[in-house]
């Protein structure tokens, strides 16, 4: 049966435009009616060298569904070479020209000799959502654009972690992972964000190994690049915040990657005497914030009710009240991220509903009693229920609408600091 | 002047619809009545019988072609008798979606203003089964309002019809779409007539008219030409006449009762089709 979805958490799969847009010199071509990108081209920070209102697309109207669409593909593919100065043109195809049946491999393989790569993402939005859309943009670059490498040169290795746009972190949190595995002496790769782009794109088949840091987004994609490529991959689950995950997290890869037990702890060691010496300076605070929440909720995509829950229990000693997961996470792999939120230190575990229904979730919320004032993170549609249950609220999923996130992270462990920052910066404006 | 009588007809690919179509439009045409017949198929030979030929541009080729400002002198021309003839036409094979290219040159059809007053008889000349909703549009939106389903008693004929019965059921509910019978196309089966009469009657209509199997329906389409204008002295031409009137007199019009698999394989069984002995024989 159909159902409304109340206050949506994603985009449909044609989304996937901002994870073209993430890279950089990249440019999207869309096969879609005019309406498509002009709704999906909402998200802050996608000015710049391209934005969405120079995107190229058919704007495909009745006689293309009728005739079909390819011809007007084609020519628009053509002249986004001709007249657009991209390293790499992404063609995504919205609902219509995928009912229709558009053979948009076809059109798109026509342009194989072309100097600079065309590839095509069938993201359709009855497909799913922007994170399977994400997923769909990488897989095109794998099977369509990267061929297995003769070399492989050690201590190279890949980073996929947040979906651009949607998680709007992503800028901060790629650069801080990217950090953390430099110091451990890897060579790390990454192809969203400031100047990387398509020549990190080329460097992909070389690397020793594929890390992927996220539940379940990506999976997919790391499976495919193992196939194809053969990179194998490392999937760490949890994006780590605050010392506790971060340290696990190096220790791990440290193990996969074969850096010496030595260094690794002495990166450790470094990093987490400046964590500490922080939380050491602000324990006070910590300890007289009496108003201060004792039990929270995240609602969020997976990954950052994920990431937030094992912080907040691991790192902050907090109590988790029921935790919603928002992302629409594919039946197959609920039960394993759910297996996740049972892996938390004292004991603890959370439990965790899988809903997109922001009714239920809110509803949920109102029921349930956080012994104390609710520290709630989500999205902005939480401020209404964080208003009627007097909770403290933070804004830290898709839609953000109440605060601008540029480069700021809370990755690792000084985004677990900044996190902290933040949650106590909403306690503090209450009377204590 | 009464209201204009629209009728699709629908029927498994192959069974004769258009040449149905084309000879009982003679009758009607012979009996003073005003026709327009819409072919509602890609392939576009809904009208060659009356036009002496694939004589004519779709809808859909005009459209691409000339862009939006078409005329209706364009796509409609007059045919046997005075016949209006449209032919919607659709993509190239394998390309587009013949479905909503239906649905544009129906609606093109009605903003030219071809449904004029003077009609008394609209066909819709349907392709095969109603395999999308493009296929659906003469039957909804109130246009076409009476429906026959050309069958014969060929097992494969009789499934695609109790499938059409379904989608007709559907329509009846909102927009007042009616069956009006079966017209059996005869491929010479055993027990044809009781069979199709067994199946009518189950499917909760009427065997309107048994049009028996002639050759010379083979010859008046080479000729191009309809039954009734290459031999109007024959029985075959005869026999479409009294389609014609089975049509003008034609008042039962019901909600189909179509039939799950089970009942439609029992009503098969019960007629021999399926337990006739093999006879094979090199």
């Amino acid at each position: 049966m159909a159902k409304i979805l109340d206050k949506q958490r994603y985009k449909c799969a044609m989304s996937a435009m901002q994870t073209v847009q993430a890279i950089e010199r990249a440019i999207p071509v869309l096969h879609s009616g005019p309406g498509c990108a002009q709704k999906l081209s909402g998200s802050t920070g996608s000015s710049g060298y391209f934005s969405p209102n120079i995107y190229p697309c058919t704007s495909i109207n009745e006689r293309d569904v009728v005739f079909g669409g390819v011809k007007k593909l084609e020519s628009t593919i053509r002249h986004s070479l001709e007249v657009i100065d991209a390293d790499l043109y992404v063609v995504l195809t919205g609902c219509i020209p995928e009912i229709v049946g558009d053979n948009t491999e076809e059109v798109v393989s026509g342009f194989k000799e072309e100097e600079k790569p065309v590839i095509y993402a069938l993201t359709a939005g009855f497909k799913g959502n922007n994170y399977k859309g994400h997923e769909q943009v990488i897989d095109a670059l794998t099977e369509q654009y990267l061929e297995p490498s003769k070399i492989r040169i050690k201590g190279l290795v890949n980073i996929w972690a947040d979906v651009p746009y949607q998680d709007e972190f992503w800028h901060g949190n790629y650069k801080e992972l990217e950090r953390l595995v430099k110091k451990l002496g890897l060579t790390p790769n990454i192809i969203f964000g400031y100047n990387r782009g398509i020549e990190n794109i080329k460097k992909i088949p070389a690397a020793e190994f594929n890390l992927l840091i996220s539940p379940w987004v990506g999976l997919t994609n790391m499976k495919k690049m193992e196939q194809k490529l053969g990179i194998p991959y490392l999937h760490y689950p949890t994006l780590p915040i605050g010392a506790f995950e971060t340290s696990k997290f190096l220790r791990e890869i440290g193990t996969y990657a074969g850096v010496p037990e030595e260094k690794v702890e002495a990166v450790i060691s470094e990093e987490e005497s400046s964590y500490y010496y922080y939380i050491e300076r602000y324990a006070d605070l910590f300890l007289e914030t009496r108003v201060m929440s004792k039990q929270f909720t995240v609602v969020a995509d997976a990954q950052y009710a994920l990431g937030i829950t094992k912080f907040l229990v691991n790192d902050l000693g907090l109590f988790p009240a029921k935790q919603f997961v928002v992302d629409d996470t594919p039946r197959e792999y609920q039960e394993k991220v759910r297996s996740y939120f049972k892996d938390l230190n004292y004991i603890i575990e959370a439990e965790v509903s899988f809903d997109t229904d922001g009714f239920n979730i809110h509803n949920e919320i109102k029921a349930h009693d956080y012994h104390g004032y609710p520290l709630i993170l989500g999205g902005h549609w939480e401020k209404e229920v964080a208003k009627q249950t007097n909770a403290h609220f933070l804004n830290v999923s898709w839609p953000v609408n109440e605060r601008l996130i540029m480069n700021s992270y809370y990755a690792g462990y000084e985004g677990g600091l900044k996190l902290i920052e933040d949650i106590y910066s909403v306690a503090k404006t209450r009377f204590n | 002047m009464g209201q204009i009588r629209q009728i699709a007809i629908y029927g498994k690919g192959g069974i004769g619809k258009s040449t149905t179509t084309q000879n009982l439009t003679a009758g009607l045409v012979e009996l003073g009545k005003k026709v327009m017949v819409v072919g509602c198929d890609p392939k576009a030979d809904s009208t060659r019988l009356l036009l002496g030929g694939l004589a004519q541009k779709t809808v859909l080729d005009t459209l691409r072609e000339e862009g939006d400002g078409v005329v209706l002198s364009r796509i409609l021309k007059e045919g046997y008798g005075g016949t209006r003839c449209v032919e919607s036409g659709g993509p190239e094979p394998g390309v587009g979606c013949a479905g909503r290219g239906i649905i544009t040159s129906i609606g093109l059809l009605e903003n030219l203003g071809a449904y004029t007053e003077d009609l008394d008889y609209v066909f819709y000349d349907v392709l095969g089964d109603v395999v999308c909703g493009g296929f659906a549009m003469p039957i909804r939106e109130g246009k076409a309002k009476e429906i026959y389903i050309v069958a014969s008693g060929e097992m494969m004929a009789l499934y695609a019809a109790n499938n059409i019965a379904k989608g007709i059921k559907r329509y009846a509910k909102t927009g007042g779409v009616r069956i009006g019978g079966i017209i059996c196309n005869s491929r010479n089966v055993d027990r044809e007539l009781d069979l199709l009469r067994a199946f009518s009657k189950e499917l909760g209509t009427k065997l309107l008219y048994f049009v028996p199997r002639d050759n010379i329906v083979q010859h008046a389409e080479i000729n191009r030409k309809t039954v009734i204008e290459y031999r109007p002295d024959s029985n075959q031409a005869n026999e479409y006449r009294s389609l014609a009137q089975a049509i003008i007199d034609n008042q039962d019009f019901t909600i189909p009762t179509p039939m799950e698999q089970e009942r439609l394989e029992e009503i098969l069984l019960e007629f021999g089709l399926m337990n006739i002995k093999d006879d094979y024989k090199i």
